[in-house]
């Protein structure tokens, strides 16, 4: 009865080689049936070995060996489903617009922490030179009144778009993404965030608005802000129901809290993100372009219709997806 | 229960699978996830400095802006996408984790997917601040599966592989004769534990010979006292007795004999 370790060695090790070739190897759903149903009875039976040794006393190293097999071939045992195209669709036209309605109150919130400060901004700004210096550094200003001093179709080569559009991809995704992850820190970096970046945008549109470029702005900035500000918003909302799920636990841990809703969290924020996305392309090749102010301010109206109707409306019908 | 060798409690996570399997996983450190994130943050430069290089050859005034915002674009990717694409789409390793022999898994021990792969890395942006992952690594400090804020959100923990190889067959060169097994007794009064210890220590080859030999030396005398043998040579009575022992363990185990 009781098998020597070296004996037992001998007598299985056929097997752990099998199944060690067969984690490593490919997805085992796209393995033939045959060989799928044979991966499972090889990881049942390795993890026989492994309870076997464990009660037999066998060598730590054996024990370790069989324990990592074991654990690997559970996890390609019980993979992830594969992942389908059509989630991304899934995702933004059904689960991204309903989320954000689920949670309108947070939006809402959101919108009050950016809007705020903006008028603030925008009106400190204007009437005063000083407050804008607290707001924004000094170069940053004459690079502004400069820069929206000319209408915004002119004077850009045609490299520029392209250079303008990757740039306005890296740093505003990258403050959407900031936003929201500071959320942890129980929402307060979110709040940050949106109540700075408000403050900041309303600042600048204030001190281009005194400066007499206000209609320059307004026409540059129309179309691309229906996309932007909206995210930024949304990546804010995500942040603070991260922190909200922190705090209001509803009796479990304030991780488990969390991770209850991670899923919709995530949902927000790639939205937001594809969103930006977007927006990035918009100001870097329409919003530049060379287009009557006229066209620029309807098709910015048509813009912000499209997004609102897109958040009310898209994913009321259909069927919903086990989550 | 087995203890895994030589390590506490403190570092490993146990998973009970639907099947009532325990398996342990051995949670990553500071140290080592620092490094496999150097060598990602490394290969991640490399790119960029090809990237960049490739933006500035000869183009014209205008094209080599764009190649700029291409150049920006793909810093970004780089930034927020290199450890999402890799840990959603390769099992939860990076280039410097697969280095590392680390791996990201759900805390069931299931692997990763895109969701949890996305939450972990965007909070990255957290666990980073005020400057240098500090956050992130006071977090992992006080939690016993080493989890930074990210993993804490997604649900996931990062654990070493071990491949370790089966231990080597036992080989006594040469095999005990009879005589030589006859000298000690049919059942050898050695307790379970001490032979498995004994088995152990043979299987640690990779001990220099004067080692194996100094080892022995301190446990021998012990065990050839309850048999009265005064054995010249320690590492040949270990395999001897180790011999004499297994042939007649299922009896030793039986009834254990009283240490004397």
């Amino acid at each position: 009865m009781n098998e020597s370790e070296d004996d037992f060695v001998a007598r299985r090790r056929a097997d752990w080689d099998e199944m060690d070739q067969l984690v490593d190897g490919r997805a085992w759903h796209k393995l033939p049936g045959a060989s799928i149903a044979h991966a499972a009875a090889l990881y049942r039976s390795v993890a026989a070995d492994l309870m076997r040794a464990r009660g037999a006393g066998y060598t730590p190293e054996l024990i370790a060996l069989l324990d990592g097999l074991a654990a690997r071939a559970h996890a390609s045992l019980y993979s992830a489903p594969p992942y389908r195209l059509g989630a991304v669709a899934d995702l933004l036209l059904r689960e991204f617009p309903r989320t954000v309605r689920r949670y309108w109150a947070f939006m809402a919130f959101a919108i009050f922490l950016f809007v705020l400060p903006g008028l603030v901004g925008f009106v400190g700004a204007r009437d005063s030179r000083a407050f804008a210096l607290h707001v924004l550094p000094e170069e940053a200003i004459s690079q502004m009144e400069e820069s929206y001093a000319h209408d915004p179709g002119q004077g850009r080569q045609d490299g520029d778009n392209a250079f303008m559009a990757g740039f306005y991809v890296h740093n505003n995704v990258g403050i959407a993404f900031r936003c929201f992850a500071t959320g942890i820190l129980f929402g307060l970096g979110s709040v940050f965030f949106l109540v700075y970046n408000g403050l900041v945008i309303g600042a600048v549109g204030g001190l281009v608005y005194s400066a007499g470029h206000g209609t320059n702005l307004l026409t540059f900035a129309a179309g691309h802000s229906a996309f932007e500000l909206t995210a930024i918003v949304i990546s804010g909302a995500a942040g603070m129901l991260t922190g909200y799920s922190l705090v209001a636990t509803g009796g479990l841990t304030r991780f488990g809290s969390l991770r209850r809703r991670s899923r919709q969290i995530a949902h927000l924020v790639l939205g937001a993100a594809a969103m930006l996305v977007v927006a990035a392309a918009v100001e870097g090749f329409w919003s530049p372009s060379p287009v009557a102010a006229r066209v620029k301010l309807v098709v910015a109206g048509g813009l912000w219709l499209m997004v609102i109707l897109y958040l009310t409306l898209a994913g009321r019908r259909g069927g919903a997806r086990p989550a | 229960v087995h203890e895994v060798q030589g390590v506490s409690l403190d570092n490993t996570a146990t998973v009970e699978t639907p099947e009532r399997i325990r398996f342990t996983h051995h949670v990553a450190g500071p140290v080592r996830r620092t490094l496999a994130y150097l060598i990602d943050l490394l290969l991640r430069g490399a790119v960029l400095l090809v990237a960049g290089l490739l933006s500035t050859g000869a183009f014209t005034q205008a094209s080599a802006r764009a190649s700029w915002g291409l150049w920006l674009l793909i810093l970004f990717v780089l930034e927020w996408g290199w450890n999402v694409g890799f840990e959603a789409f390769g099992n939860g390793r990076t280039p410097g984790k697969r280095a590392l022999g680390l791996r990201v898994v759900r805390d069931g021990g299931y692997p990763v997917t895109f969701i949890d792969a996305v939450l972990r890395n965007l909070l990255r942006a957290a666990d980073f601040l005020p400057a240098g992952y500090l956050i992130g690594l006071a977090v992992m400090a006080g939690d016993r599966q080493a989890r930074r804020l990210g993993d804490l959100v997604a649900g996931t923990m990062v654990v070493i592989e071990s491949r370790t190889a089966v231990a080597s067959r036992i080989v006594l060169a040469p095999e005990p004769t009879a005589q030589e097994l006859d000298l000690l007794p049919p059942r050898p009064p050695v307790t379970p534990d001490e032979v498995e210890a004994i088995e152990l220590f043979l299987r640690r080859t990779h001990l220099s010979p004067q080692r194996r030999l100094e080892l022995a030396e301190m446990v021998v005398p012990t065990l050839a006292r309850r048999m009265e043998l005064r054995p010249s040579d320690p590492l040949r009575f270990l395999g001897v007795l180790y011999r004499r022992a297994t042939r007649t363990r299922g009896a030793a185990e039986a009834a254990p004999p009283r240490a004397p």
